[in-house]
């Protein structure tokens, strides 16, 4: 049996949360109002409807337009000729569904030709504008994602100065150290964005004349934008010890980051705005000719959609390197400190990590709905035509993300004394996983022999062929998320003697929310096979909202009973197993990968096009790789960035070994177990 | 007696019995709501669980992961029906090894528990399983290093895309469409109104089910030899087709489309396919070249109020005529 210690019975004993840090009432408040906080952030993504149509927006600009309109018209009244000649919009309506009138304000756009395009003997154009493109959003991707959780970590770090002031600095000093290497990488990806740069020029001169045409002003917004976060980012880096020891300007310092975080956002999105006009134009004609509102090129269809998509990715990217880095120093390190430092920065940039992969297929699916609205074509070229095997392997590689987050909190609850109380459930959430992802793999179309076709007695079989539509699939994806969300409540609850007065009204709502969460997402996924295309694609938005609820309550319930609790033991930091640490570069080297796979798809589905039916593209390279081909091309570019990544953090460590010869070893923040 | 040879003793006995006296009984040609081989692996799986808990045998994690993973391929092999296809039945079982060794990995105990008997075995403790795993291992390299040589005269196996995105326009009897937009002219009534009228004898009640019993008698002229006339893709011809012809009552095909697809479909058949589609793809003729732009809206009609699936469709659309 099983002899509780005795501090478990002195009520002044401290208890430690899954961070290591003292839990207060005040600090599960705080993570409740987070929580709640990105919730509310994140509903309002999801109600699609009111994005597409952009209703407030559309009414002002069709105003606008409207106004626009008659000014001129009674202008061509009083003077006998039009001076201002009017284009329709090719994806703006007005208020009757007509397409929206603009002045033209541009030339049309080029035919480019022969001369328009320049090449390297070594390799295509098209390949190396892929490389410096992707390589520069990679490092985009992670130096933008790596203030977010500086951000967090040192708002945490504060929040928890008064109650743990050892964790309070090892948290201060997780966020320090990421900056740095995020310093390094800043430099690193104006260097790859100057590339990217001269590659355009170079390789695609007309195209990108007529890109700079049109978006003339943002690129020197972008530019300005860029000063900004330099300066801002100099400031927050550099001025992190002298606003360190007075309580205000540390607060100060911790709005810098959120400052940083703001242009960080705005440097994106407008450089999104590029990649988004390219696919779905809008703000000018048919020709091409700009129509004078600037607000529209760069507010495109798919504008919002990419924008939260790449900011979840970001997070998940670079909760997923920084994972990855902390795996490796986890796995070499040579003293039992430094281990369960690493240990607890692994939990850190996994949590983080987690946090971002939940709600990011939901993203995805809001940017394939706007796609499909935008051109039924494109859609079917995306999940029915060219690229549909592409999107089986992407299918392939968010199960793997799935699967090493669950190992990794598996492994990761077994070394949290207590969790032998739920760890007997893990074997039930893998089987859950790898039914839904069976559904979740399962190909509309199956690749068979004419002998197998005769078998089967016709293309589709009649039990797993229910499984290739998007019914089945949102319904597996809802329940695999569900199921991690439900893993992570037992991780929080591992070590936890739950003593609140209504311990066992909380576990029946936690079961309750999670056990409808699940009946709910699996009677409108058979429901939906019921309903016509276009309601059934409404049933995702309640799918979704259960599993966020189930999430965000499920969390918050939690949390809220552990008010009071015993602790089991805290986390014994640097016991995490090898297979467990393994998940994390498995799931970095995969996301590197599936980031690479779906920035392709949603760049390739132009096929023949720069400008979706605007700006053809007539080079040599206006073909679609084969499925191989730009499978070795992305093997390529994930091993080129993480070559790249392991010279950045090894830049970044030359700076840490001098600071370490130099200073006392007493220096080294030890982690809180470690001290009692 | 050592408790995992009594754990194989049992599931082999369990599994042999099962296969061989149960499964016969469980396989009648009148499949029923429980005599179906789902319920006969469900029953099957749970002895194996009972016999287990009765006899309180745990075995070794090693046995008991090699179990978990036997019992998926004995279901992947044996249970689902009709046998799916070998890429399929290969994905599937890479996704039943990954969740296995998810279940031998959840936690360091079971995974060093796994390991054991694999590490004793290389290093020598096991002497005797040593000898044969050292042996067969060459002998297993060289039997797939065969099959994988062996020629095969099957046709290969092809990446087919099944709904080829359709061009931006589209030009049907002298008319370009736009395929963005484009309706459905017969759509004059709402689809469900008529659930319960029947082509030809409601034929006069309402217009919406003239043009329904018009495209029906056009569906049947000309479409049923390879659709089937049921719609499921089961004509009579269908098994000469490879891929086979569309199944309707699929909740996959018509259901997902919108009818300006299925109007470029058919008027152009097999040739008007693109590039991503090679023009074997798909048997269809043009129908355009035997059929009116009319008739064709009509079958489709008709293919939408037999399968019951509505069109896919989006806010805002309107019929759009480019130019003649």
């Amino acid at each position: 049996m099983n002899k509780v210690p005795q501090f478990f019975k002195d009520p002044n004993t401290e208890v430690k949360d899954m961070f290591g840090k003292t839990i207060s009432k005040k600090c599960g408040v705080i993570t409740v109002a987070f929580l709640l906080a990105f919730a509310v952030h994140l509903l309002p993504s999801f109600a699609t409807d009111a994005f597409a149509k952009e209703a407030f927006a559309e009414q002002v600009f069709a105003e606008e337009a409207f106004a626009k309109e008659v000014m001129a018209e009674e202008a061509a009244e009083g003077e006998g000729e039009p001076q201002i000649e009017w284009g329709q919009d090719v994806f703006y309506k007005d208020w009757e569904g007509n397409p929206l009138k603009g002045p033209i304000s541009g030339a049309p756009a080029p035919e480019l030709g022969e001369n328009d395009y320049n090449n390297y003997e070594f390799a295509p154009s098209r390949i190396i504008i892929w490389v410096a493109n992707q390589q520069h959003l990679y490092f985009g991707s992670f130096v933008l994602a790596v203030p977010i959780f500086c951000m967090l970590i040192e708002f945490v770090g504060i929040r928890s100065r008064e109650s743990d002031p050892v964790m309070a600095d090892k948290y201060d000093k997780l966020a320090h150290d990421l900056m740095k290497v995020s310093l390094t990488a800043y430099s690193w990806t104006a260097i790859l964005g100057g590339i990217l740069l001269f590659t355009f020029i170079t390789l695609f001169p007309g195209f990108f004349k007529y890109m700079a045409t049109i978006f003339r002003p943002v690129m020197h917004v972008y530019a300005l934008m860029f000063l900004a976060e330099s300066g801002v980012l100099y400031v927050y880096y550099y001025g992190w010890d002298k606003m360190n020891n007075d309580p205000f300007l540390k607060w100060v310092h911790c709005s810098l980051s959120v400052l940083l975080n703001l242009i960080g956002t705005v440097l994106m999105y407008l450089a999104n705005s590029w990649a988004t006009f390219m696919q779905a134009p809008g703000g000018i004609d048919e020709k091409g000719q700009f129509l004078g509102n600037i607000w529209h090129v760069i507010h495109s269809t798919l504008w919002n959609p990419v924008g939260v998509h790449r900011i979840l990715g970001n997070i998940v990217f670079g909760g997923g390197i920084v994972g990855a880095y902390a795996a490796y120093h986890y796995l070499t390190a040579k003293n039992a400190e430094e281990r369960a430092h690493y240990d607890w920065v692994c939990y850190v940039a996994m949590f983080i990590c987690i946090f971002g992969l939940i709600p990011l297929p939901f993203a995805g699916y809001w940017l394939m709905k706007e796609v499909y609205a935008f051109r039924q074509q494109m859609g079917i070229t995306l999940m029915g035509g060219i690229m549909a095997w592409l999107f089986i392997i992407q299918a392939v590689m968010i199960g793997l993300l799935f699967f090493a987050a669950n190992s990794y909190l598996h492994n990761g609850m077994a070394r949290v004394k207590g969790s032998h109380r739920y760890m007997k459930y893990c074997k039930y959430m893998i089987l859950l996983l790898i039914v839904c992802f069976t559904m979740w793999m399962t190909p509309h179309t199956i690749v068979m022999t004419p002998a197998e076709l005769k078998v089967m007695g016709g293309a589709q079989h009649p039990i797993v062929g229910h499984f290739g539509v998007m019914s089945a699939k949102n319904t597996a994806v809802n329940l695999m998320i569900t199921c991690t969300a439900l893993c992570f409540v037992l991780y929080q609850r591992a070590n936890k003697k739950i003593t609140v007065p209504w311990a066992t009204i909380g576990n029946c709502w936690i079961a309750a929310i999670f056990v409808g969460a699940a009946v709910n997402i699996i009677y409108l996924g058979v429901y939906g096979y019921f309903l016509p295309a276009n309601q059934r694609v409404g049933l995702s938005v309640p799918q979704v909202s259960s599993t966020l609820t189930a999430l965000f309550a499920g969390v918050a319930i939690n949390i809220s009973m552990f008010k009071d609790s015993e602790s089991y033991g805290d986390i014994e930091w640097g016991t995490q197993s090898k297979v467990g640490t393994y998940a994390i570069f498995l799931l970095a080297i995969s996301f590197t990968w599936l980031m690479g796979l779906m920035g392709y798809i949603r760049s390739a589905v132009r096929l023949f096009w720069h400008v979706t039916e605007v700006v053809r593209d007539n080079s040599v390279d206006a073909y679609t790789l084969t499925i191989g081909e730009a499978g070795k091309m992305l093997s390529f570019n994930t091993l080129f960035v993480w070559t790249q990544f392991v010279i950045v953090f090894w830049v970044a460590s030359l700076t840490a070994k001098k600071v370490t010869s130099e200073k006392a070893p007493d220096g080294v923040p030890v982690p809180a177990q470690q001290q009692q | 007696m050592n408790k995992t040879l009594l754990s194989l003793i049992v599931f082999v006995a369990t599994l042999g019995v099962f296969h061989n006296v149960l499964f016969p009984i469980f396989t009648p040609k009148e499949v029923g709501m429980v005599m179906n081989r789902y319920v006969y692996y469900l029953i099957m799986v749970l002895t194996v669980i009972f016999l287990h808990l009765i006899m309180k045998i745990k075995p070794a994690m090693a046995f008991r992961g090699l179990m978990v993973w036997l019992l998926g391929f004995y279901f992947y092999k044996f249970i689902l029906f009709p046998p799916v296809p070998w890429t399929l039945f290969i994905t599937y079982m890479m996704l039943w090894s990954i969740g296995t060794f998810l279940y031998i990995s959840q936690d360091p105990i079971t995974f060093r528990e796994f390991r054991e008997p694999i590490v004793r075995t290389i290093v020598g403790d096991y002497k005797f399983a040593q000898i044969i795993v050292f042996t067969l291992m060459p002998f297993l390299v060289g039997f797939g290093t065969y099959k994988a040589l062996y020629p095969t005269f099957e046709e290969p196996v092809e990446l087919r895309t099944v709904h080829p995105a359709p061009p931006a326009t589209t030009k049907v009897h002298g008319k370009t469409y736009a395929l963005e937009g484009l309706q459905n002219p017969f759509r004059i009534a709402e689809q469900d109104d008529y659930q319960d009228s029947f082509p030809f004898l409601d034929a006069d009640k309402s217009e919406y089910m003239k043009h329904v019993t018009d495209g029906g008698s056009l569906f049947f002229e000309n479409c049923h030899y390879c659709h089937g006339d049921q719609l499921n893709g089961l004509g009579m011809f269908s098994h000469v087709f490879n891929p086979t012809p569309a199944n309707f009552v699929d909740p996959g095909t018509i259901a997902m489309l919108r009818e300006s697809f299925l109007f470029w479909r058919v008027s152009k058949g097999g040739p008007g396919l693109p590039n991503e589609s090679t023009p074997w793809s798909s048997a269809m003729p043009p129908w355009e070249e035997h059929l009116k732009t009319d008739e064709i809206w009509k079958i489709i009609l008709f293919e939408y109020w037999y399968t019951g699936w509505h069109p896919r469709t989006f806010d805002g659309e309107s019929s759009i005529t480019l130019s003649e």
